[in-house]
């Protein structure tokens, strides 16, 4: 490890010289944690055959828990997603400066969530050969999908965040690409070459490339909320009491805000330990990304307690006894976990000192992953324990099978991600020097002296 | 030219291509080969229908057999048998997996090893020729399972042309007693038929008669007539047992009284109805007051736990009710004393005028021999008395108590041949097995009451396994073949004894006899054929009350006697599924869910609640029973409404099975009780005492936990089954329905169905729960059996299950059997949220399911209110040839589809096409769902809803339907009719439920 930079004393050169450290030969422990992440993805794929081979039944569903850990997770990574966007595209437009030196991190997450995210309706799908049925495809039959199903919705949702959010990830990327094309050689040179798609920095195409990145961004920002909204109509729309629900929407945005949030960090962290970039990562960023985190944790506690007013002030038999289940049945452990780290846990950034404490911060972020797939999790699973028919209540257990692929989901992602922070500049060149102090000019103005 | 030419180019892709397509779909593709020369009345894609006679009890059901193909591939009542009336039962239907079933003997075997039918006839026919020869026919025993026609005389005269010792016809649960009491109350050694359908107050001292007891699916039907509430009438139905049977859930009231106190009960009865001056006119008051002379209704108020106002209460209703009808003598409350009760029974009968009426003494027939002659033949084999023991269908080594010795004895016998066609335990313990052909391959008859002669005809050919048919012969083919090389006789048809060429002959000869009585004048050929079409032939029988003995009047009025010192009366209950034992080979059985205890796939112990509350014992907690004779250790089934000083177990299970398919698909699960049991019988009836032992209780080692499907019994005030009083069931009867108030808005036009409208109703007032149509519908509907693991986690597969809800204390409950399938809503949440329209809408009304679109999101599973719909979670199979049995026109699903209840499509479209082949509308009740045909009680109608006059539309508008869910909005086409509970006596009121 170099040695420690100070904040606030970066130049231009340092930048380009600390980023394009990151793309260089890694070390052993890149590659060790690269093996574990492998060998667990591995045993995902290993499961996911098996379920194919077998049979839905390998993992642990059931009637009526014909949904479970797939789709929590699908739901989680879908949540993950939404940090990324906001923070470039949002706070982009917003003009927020302290996004520079974590967007670009945050943008390949929701890029990788949402690739994450994307396979799971197709490990969930009992006929997963079939799966492209979902699309609407011209035909010879005139089969169609169901435009009434929440199902279809999501196939559109997906499909165009993840096209816009890969779009804007690329997009971002090209005057970095092309510093690092400059200096590199061999075939590395000549993919970033491609992916420059022929950069040269000149006035005119800074101009353009401004104009089209601030369209992009507006273009993602109605994402952010239309995604996961329509994610949530898969419940909200059905009629299983706990699901149908008009609070969904906005409740499911939240969440992901706060989960998506609680990766960045998750992820931020241990990138700025071991890339030593704590003059760019510094505890101003922590110190905003906290603050967010903790207002999104209040605006879903707020939810929570609609949640359980509503389905008592609502009179509802089915609601009530939904609520009542999921508190003190048999999955009330699950229950009263997401509420501790999703309302409780998040407290603690209220105090100054928590914010800018890496490790009370990563605790944090940790247990709002948690608590957020908890979240999903006691939606789907105990929403559907103790639904209309008393006859179909049991308990849904995990089998070793899907909680394999689970796991193997985290690997893909981690894959992906662990990847991608060696062969693409992790954090923006170009947005991190404009916040800069600008080396000609601070050149001059030292001259005149 | 190079090489390889034309034609072998053409081979050689013709080969790859074929070895590709092979090995590129899983299950290997199966040969097609057309007939050469395509048998008689058999039109591919037409099913031919054989009437014949079920065999699974002795009840003797006529049936019809469906043969599509030449496979029987369902059963189904006969409507024109007098018996059943159109009715199956659960364990009727599952005589198909009897006949398919993968362990079936495939040929003779001896010692253990197959060996050609004739050697194996010749061994025994050899050892037989030698016993006869030396005039030691002593020496050759028969036992067989009840045969009461054509065959019960060849085998006695078999018996006889041998000098065989006479044949036990054994039956497990012959119910011995009621002989023995009619013999001593009536000199008749008969049992009545008992006219349910016209008793207005019926009382059962424990006779589970829809369950298992003589005749279960012609009484049911007849229960339904009377109890079931229809033009604002409906009789009363008490029943006396210890524990809560299935029957007794069916009464209005169930009187729980103390183990083997039911004599006495009645005896207490009949002194309330002499006291009160209720006796029938006719009847001498003064005998039968001098037979209760000593009774003293409180004494026994104590003694049986009953309070005497309940005694004085029902009796009086009794004798009031000038059409009351008294049954006992179940398997479960016979004792020591069954016939002392049933002959107090007999009394009671005779007080209330009941006998000649509606208990009658016909025409006599034959009857089962008894345990006691069982014991007799025991002790002849372990004394060496018998060389050759010819078994039948039986299986006495496991239905025997094991202390009566029976498989020691058997070990003593020279030569012991089995004719059953499915290994059991008395078969591996057979020298021989001359596997008899099944009954579905047979011919027969069967006497089911007096003046009811079932026919039976060879509904198929024998079943095909491993590419050939199974070798076998009917029993009588066997004992003619055999008893002609042993008396070296040739078949001469008219010469003599055994020389019928063919058992089929000698049916038709015996019904030579018949057709001189009931022909009435017309050619024999005809009278053949016609009983042939019907399933048999049967007349009225005159049935003359008969005259009460005097000695009849000296009724001993003690409570059975219990061995042991234990603190719990053992309550033996006989399977409504397993029967005694005989139907447990079968894996639609074990995984249809008991109906009381919703129990799948294994035996349970039924323990008082408060006995499990103090030794700690949860459900599945292994729980160990010790009598004097035995110990059976089993997973607790606690109950609230269980006599405290009892615990129960069912026959039926814990089998032995050597079976390869048995032993993998897990059949031998459960204990049987019978090994509690002492092996003294009763002495006046020779029966087994199943109520015989006390027994004690202790925690066993571990649990092992139950398959139930049903997650609780308590509906949580959901009101899915809804009961209503009898006094507001007539108001609303006169009133009619009170017009509906709730708006059901829409977003989408309603929808409009051009021709049909299919709907169904289910009146769970005729509901009893016997579960019949669960498995009517595996039949049908290609339902896969999962298995206990599968059933236990919520995986079960069948798209119809019967549902049991309690209502009320739950000491006491109000019980309401519900059968949930698919409701076919007419807004139906399954429907939009399908990504792929593989759930859709038909014209018809029903919610359809395309499986081949399906793509297995689960969807529909979740968003259905009434979790009716099924996802295929694994491949399941059908282990040859269980597969021979699948319906064709039903399309077996596939991995990773969902299924569910179609309204049985298939028939709907075999029904439209018959109608528009015939130029005319479907007619009302011209299409029958499978669990609408076999309900005994007739609680299920399916029709057109569009039509006014059709009985579904009728009974829809019933004052008493209601939907499951209604406030939903999803506006099912099932109306249920709710169940008509009486008011008082105990019951919980009517109240907090949508009247």
């Amino acid at each position: 490890m170099s040695v420690r930079t100070e904040p606030g004393t970066v130049t231009w050169a340092d930048v380009n010289r600390d980023v394009e450290r990151t793309v260089g030969m890694p070390g052993n422990t890149y590659f060790a944690w690269m093996c574990v992440v492998a060998l667990t993805l591995a045993a995902g794929v290993v499961a996911w055959t098996y379920q194919i081979y077998t049979g839905m039944g390998a993992a642990g569903k059931r009637t009526p828990q014909m949904w479970a850990m797939y789709i929590t997770t699908f739901v989680f990574w879908i949540g993950i997603g939404h940090a990324g966007t906001l923070i470039s595209a949002v706070l982009y437009l917003f003009r927020a400066k302290w996004r520079t030196s974590i967007y670009r991190g945050a943008e390949a997450m929701t890029v990788f969530a949402v690739m994450t995210a994307g396979l799971f309706p197709l490990i969930h799908a009992g006929r997963m050969w079939f799966a492209y049925w979902l699309t609407p495809y011209p035909n010879q039959r005139y089969l169609w999908p169901n435009f009434k199903s929440p199902l279809v919705w999501d196939v559109f949702a997906i499909s165009t965040y993840l096209t816009i959010s890969v779009v804007f990830f690329l997009v971002g990327l090209v005057p970095d690409i092309a510093a690092l094309r400059d200096r590199s050689t061999g075939i590395k040179k000549k993919v970033y070459t491609v992916m420059a798609m022929g950069w040269e920095g000149s006035d005119t195409q800074w101009k353009h490339y401004r104009r089209g990145y601030g369209l992009l961004a507006a273009l993602a920002t109605p994402l952010v909320l239309s995604v996961h909204s329509v994610v949530s109509f898969d419940f909200a729309m059905a009629l299983v009491p706990g699901w149908h629900s008009t609070l969904f929407a906005p409740f499911f945005v939240d969440g992901a805000i706060f989960s998506g949030f609680a990766m960045v960090l998750v992820l931020i962290i241990p990138m700025r330990y071991y890339f030593n970039w704590y003059p760019y990562i510094t505890d101003k960023h922590l110190d905003a990304m906290a603050k967010l985190t903790l207002t999104t944790s209040l605006v879903l506690t707020y939810f929570y307690a609609c949640e359980v007013f509503t389905a008592w002030y609502s009179g509802d038999h089915f609601e009530r006894a939904s609520v009542f289940a999921k508190a003190t049945k048999q999955y009330a452990w699950a229950y009263w976990t997401m509420y501790f780290c999703n309302s409780v846990v998040p407290l603690i950034l209220f105090w100054k000192k928590a914010r800018t404490n890496t490790v009370i911060l990563y605790v944090v972020s940790i247990l709002v992953l948690i608590g957020m797939w908890f979240e999903r999790f006691n939606i789907i699973v105990p929403g559907l324990a103790h639904d209309f028919y008393p006859y179909t209540w049991g308990t849904y257990v995990p089998t070793i099978t899907d909680s394999t692929i689970i796991v193997g989901s985290f690997a893909w992602f981690f894959i992906l991600f662990l990847g991608f922070i060696r062969v693409m500049p992790s954090l923006s060149i170009v947005e991190v020097k404009e916040v800069l102090p600008h080396p000609l000019k601070h050149a001059r103005h030292g001259g005149g002296h | 030219m190079s090489g390889i030419d034309r034609r072998s180019f053409f081979r050689i892709v013709a080969a790859s291509g074929a070895a590709t397509a092979a090995a590129g779909c899983g299950p290997t593709a199966e040969k097609l080969y057309p007939y050469v020369s395509p048998p008689e009345n058999i039109v591919p894609g037409v099913a031919a229908y054989f009437a014949t006679v079920c065999r699974e009890c002795p009840a003797g059901c006529g049936v019809l057999a469906k043969n599509r193909e030449g496979r029987v591939i369902k059963l189904e009542g006969n409507p024109d048998h007098p018996v059943n009336g159109g009715g199956l039962c659960i364990r009727g239907h599952a005589a198909l997996q009897g006949l398919y079933h993968p362990d079936r003997f495939r040929g003779a075997v001896v010692d253990g090893k197959f060996a050609p039918w004739e050697s194996a006839e010749k061994i025994l026919a050899d050892k037989l020729g030698a016993l006869a020869r030396a005039k030691q026919g002593g020496k050759i025993a028969l036992v067989t399972g009840l045969e009461t026609g054509s065959l019960a005389r060849l085998l006695d005269e078999w018996a006889k042309a041998l000098g065989a010792r006479p044949r036990i016809a054994y039956e497990p649960l012959g119910l011995e007693a009621i002989r023995a009491a009619n013999r001593a109350s009536f000199g008749r050694d008969a049992v009545p038929e008992y006219a349910i359908e016209e008793a207005g107050y019926l009382v059962s001292f424990g006779a589970d008669f829809l369950e298992t007891w003589l005749s279960p699916v012609g009484y049911a039907a007849a229960f339904a007539k009377m109890h079931a509430f229809s033009g604002g009438k409906a009789g009363t139905f008490v029943h006396v047992e210890p524990r809560l049977s299935m029957t007794g859930a069916n009464a209005d009231e169930w009187v729980r009284n103390a183990p083997g106190t039911e004599g006495p009960l009645a005896l207490a009865m009949l002194k309330v109805i002499v006291d009160e001056g209720l006796v029938a006119p006719g009847v001498d008051a003064r005998a039968l007051a001098g037979a209760v002379q000593g009774v003293d209704v409180a004494a026994v108020a104590t003694q049986s736990g009953v309070p005497a106002d309940t005694i004085k209460r029902v009796a009086h209703a009794l004798g009031a009710s000038k059409t009351g009808l008294v049954l006992g003598g179940g398997a479960a409350v016979s004792g020591t004393n069954a016939t002392d009760m049933l002959q107090a029974i007999n009394l009671l009968n005779v007080a209330i005028g009941a006998v000649g009426k509606r208990v009658r003494f016909g025409g006599e027939t034959v009857r089962p021999g008894t345990y006691a002659d069982m014991l007799a033949l025991t002790q002849a084999m372990a004394k060496g008395e018998i060389e050759v023991l010819i078994l039948g269908d039986v299986n006495p080594v496991y239905a025997m108590p094991p202390k009566a010795g029976f498989a020691e004895a058997l070990a003593k016998v020279p030569m012991v041949v089995s004719l059953a066609n499915r290994p059991s335990e008395t078969t591996a313990k057979a020298h021989l097995v001359l596997p008899a052909l099944h009954w579905l391959e047979s011919w027969g008859d069967q006497v089911a009451e007096a003046g009811v002669v079932g026919l039976m005809q060879p509904a198929m050919g024998p079943v095909e396994m491993g590419g050939k048919p199974v070798d076998g012969k009917s029993v009588g083919d066997i004992l003619l073949s055999v008893g002609r090389q042993a008396l070296g006789l040739a078949a001469e048809p008219g010469k003599g004894p055994l020389q019928t060429p063919t058992f089929g002959d000698f049916v038709k000869a015996e019904w030579a006899a018949i057709a001189k009585d009931q022909a009435k004048g017309r050619p024999f050929a005809e009278f053949w054929e016609e009983s042939l079409r019907h399933g048999g032939s049967w007349r009225e029988t005159p049935a003359p009350a008969p005259a009460l003995r005097p000695e009849a009047l000296r009724v001993k009025a003690e409570p059975a006697r219990l061995e042991g010192d234990g603190t719990y009366a053992l309550l033996v209950f006989p399977s409504a599924r397993f029967y005694d034992g005989r139907g447990a080979d079968r894996a639609w059985l074990q995984e249809a869910p008991d109906t009381m205890t919703q129990v799948t796939w294994d035996g349970w112990v039924e323990i008082p609640a408060e006995t499990a509350k103090r030794l700690g014992v949860a459900r599945g907690d292994l729980v160990a029973l010790t009598s004097p004779h035995g110990r059976v250790e089993l997973p607790a089934y606690p109950v609230e409404t269980l006599h405290p000083g009892a615990v129960a177990v069912a026959t039926g299970q814990g089998h032995a099975y050597p079976g390869a398919y048995a032993q993998a698909r897990g059949l031998n699960t459960g204990a049987n009780p019978v090994a509690l049991l002492g092996a003294v019988p009763e002495a006046s009836s020779g029966a087994l005492p199943y109520l015989g032992v006390k027994v004690t209780l202790a925690r066993g080692a571990g649990r092992r936990s139950l398959a139930i499907p049903q997650g609780t019994f308590d509906q949580d005030h959901r009101e899915i089954a809804q009961h209503i009083g009898l006094g507001a069931a007539r108001e609303l009867e006169l009133r009619g329905k009170p017009p509906e108030h709730a708006s059901h808005p829409s977003m989408y036009p309603p929808v409009k169905y051009p021709d049909h409208r299919w709907g169904m109703t289910v009146d769970l007032d005729r509901c009893t729960g016997c579960e019949a149509c669960v498995v009517a519908c595996v039949t049908e509907n290609n339902v896969p059996v999962v298995g206990k693991e599968q059933v236990a986690y919520g995986r079960d597969q069948h798209w119809l299950r019967l549902e049991r809800w309690e209502e009320g204390p739950a000491a006491r409950p109000e019980n309401i059997f519900l059968p949930m399938f698919c409701q076919h809503c007419g807004v139906a949440p399954c429907e939009p949220v399908c990504p792929v329209y593989a759930a859709y809408h038909t014209r018809d009304g029903l919610n359809g399911q395309v499986y081949n679109r399906c793509v297995g999101t689960r969807y529909c599973g979740n968003n259905c209110p009434y979790h009716v719909r099924r996802f295929n979670w694994f491949y399941y199979h059908w282990p040859s040839p269980l597969d021979l049995q699948l319906n064709p026109d039903v399309t077996v699903r596939q991995l990773g589809v969902m299924e569910k209840c179609t309204m049985c499509v298939q028939r709907i479209i075999e029904g439209k096409d018959h109608a528009r082949d015939a130029g005319r509308r479907v007619k009302d009740g011209e299409i029958r769902t499978a669990c609408q045909q076999t309900c005994p009680t007739q609680a299920i109608s399916f029709g057109d809803l569009k039509d006014d006059k059709s009985e579904v539309a009728k009974l829809s508008r019933s004052a008493r339907g209601y939907h499951v869910l209604e406030e939903l909005g999803t506006r099912p086409a099932v109306t249920y009719l709710k169940k008509v509970v009486r008011e008082g006596s105990g019951k919980p009121a009517a109240g907090g439920h949508k009247a």
